[in-house]
């Protein structure tokens, strides 16, 4: 099966360290994904600027590392990263803003990626709020 | 054949940039001539109501965007019977009003749905 | 068409679960998860009729007994839900 995986939430809420998990669960059954396209708080699961506490799970390193090791197309939507300040170097150095806080392995692009995505697979799966 | 999408909004519009984004889904699935319908459901509704002011809370009117459905080939637009009549409202001449059961019916149809 | 919803919002304090349960299918099914697990207490979903899964960590967690009414699910059988279904509706 090939799986499109939509995230709408931050990485310290429960729903974002739920899409890893199951995520991971596609995998490991031998699944495909096509795409994770982060929209909306999602693009707060793809900062790269989070510190989180010793004693708690960082869901955001932990997406890193997952979309790394399996070379995954992370997509993080411009328009709603642009509007909740998570910039890439390049989109930093056009406004003018102080700090980076994306980098590989996420990439920044439009809504169309995530249409392209649902085309492209058997099953959308949507994950956000608590 | 394109995979077909629902978009659900159920957020009042200037709860914060829920709505907007909803509809930025639909424009961008319009733009790419993909077979999308909208159904506002439950406060997004509310998105539907006539003499909103949008600038009195310095919030872009979404209008212009539900305007734009019909420009972007987005024709399938829908309201919940029952969350207008919850919320005092007469059906919008700009989205047909479903009842329970053909939504139920609606939702069937599409191949994904999106419920922002 | 079968559906899943998955529901992760706590039907005390909102009113998804509401919406999920007017609007869905005879063949459809639900997944409780996060603090949806609480509709385990639900008397609506109960009596509804429609097949009613939850993610096992959250039902630990939050130790709530499972009623005979409903299937707990591990996230591989949340990947296999989401396959036997037609499409998920996540209500985000």
């Amino acid at each position: 099966m090939k799986f499109a995986i939509a995230l709408y939430s931050a990485a310290h809420t429960p729903s974002s360290r739920r899409a890893l998990l199951f995520a991971q669960a596609a995998l490991a059954g031998g699944h495909e994904i096509v795409r994770l396209f982060f929209y909306q708080d999602g693009v707060y699961s793809a900062s790269n600027n989070i510190v989180a506490p010793q004693d708690e799970q960082d869901i955001a390193h932990q997406w890193r590392e997952f979309v790394s090791q399996h070379q995954l197309d992370g997509v993080v939507c411009i328009a709603a990263a642009l509007r909740r300040g998570v910039l890439n170097a390049e989109e930093a150095t056009r406004y003018q803003r102080s700090a980076v806080n994306l980098e590989a392995p996420w990439a920044l692009s439009g809504l169309g990626q995530l249409h392209d995505a649902i085309q492209g697979a058997d099953r959308l799966i949507c994950f956000g709020g608590p | 054949m394109s995979k077909s999408l629902l978009v659900i909004s159920r957020q009042a519009p200037w709860s914060g940039p829920s709505a907007r984004e909803a509809l930025d889904i639909v424009l961008a699935g319009g733009a790419f001539d993909l077979p999308i319908g909208l159904l506002f459901l439950d406060d997004g509704v509310f998105q539907l109501a006539p003499h909103q002011d949008a600038k009195a809370v310095q919030q872009k009117d979404l209008g212009a965007n539900l305007q734009a459905l019909g420009l972007f080939g987005i024709d399938d637009v829908f309201a919940c019977s029952h969350s207008l009549a919850e919320r005092g409202l007469t059906p919008p001449a700009s989205a047909q009003p479903l009842g329970n059961e053909d939504i139920c019916r609606l939702i069937d149809r599409y191949d994904q749905v999106i419920t922002l | 068409m079968s559906t899943l919803h998955v529901l992760s919002h706590s039907p005390f304090t909102d009113s998804r679960l509401d919406s999920c349960l007017r609007l869905c299918g005879r063949e459809d099914a639900i997944l409780l998860c996060g603090d949806g697990a609480y509709g385990l207490h639900s008397p609506a979903l109960r009596t509804k009729g429609v097949k009613v899964f939850v993610l096992a960590e959250d039902m630990q967690a939050r130790n709530l007994p499972l009623p005979d009414w409903a299937d707990s699910v591990d996230y591989p059988g949340f990947v296999q839900l989401s396959i036997d279904y037609d499409k998920v509706n996540t209500w985000l």
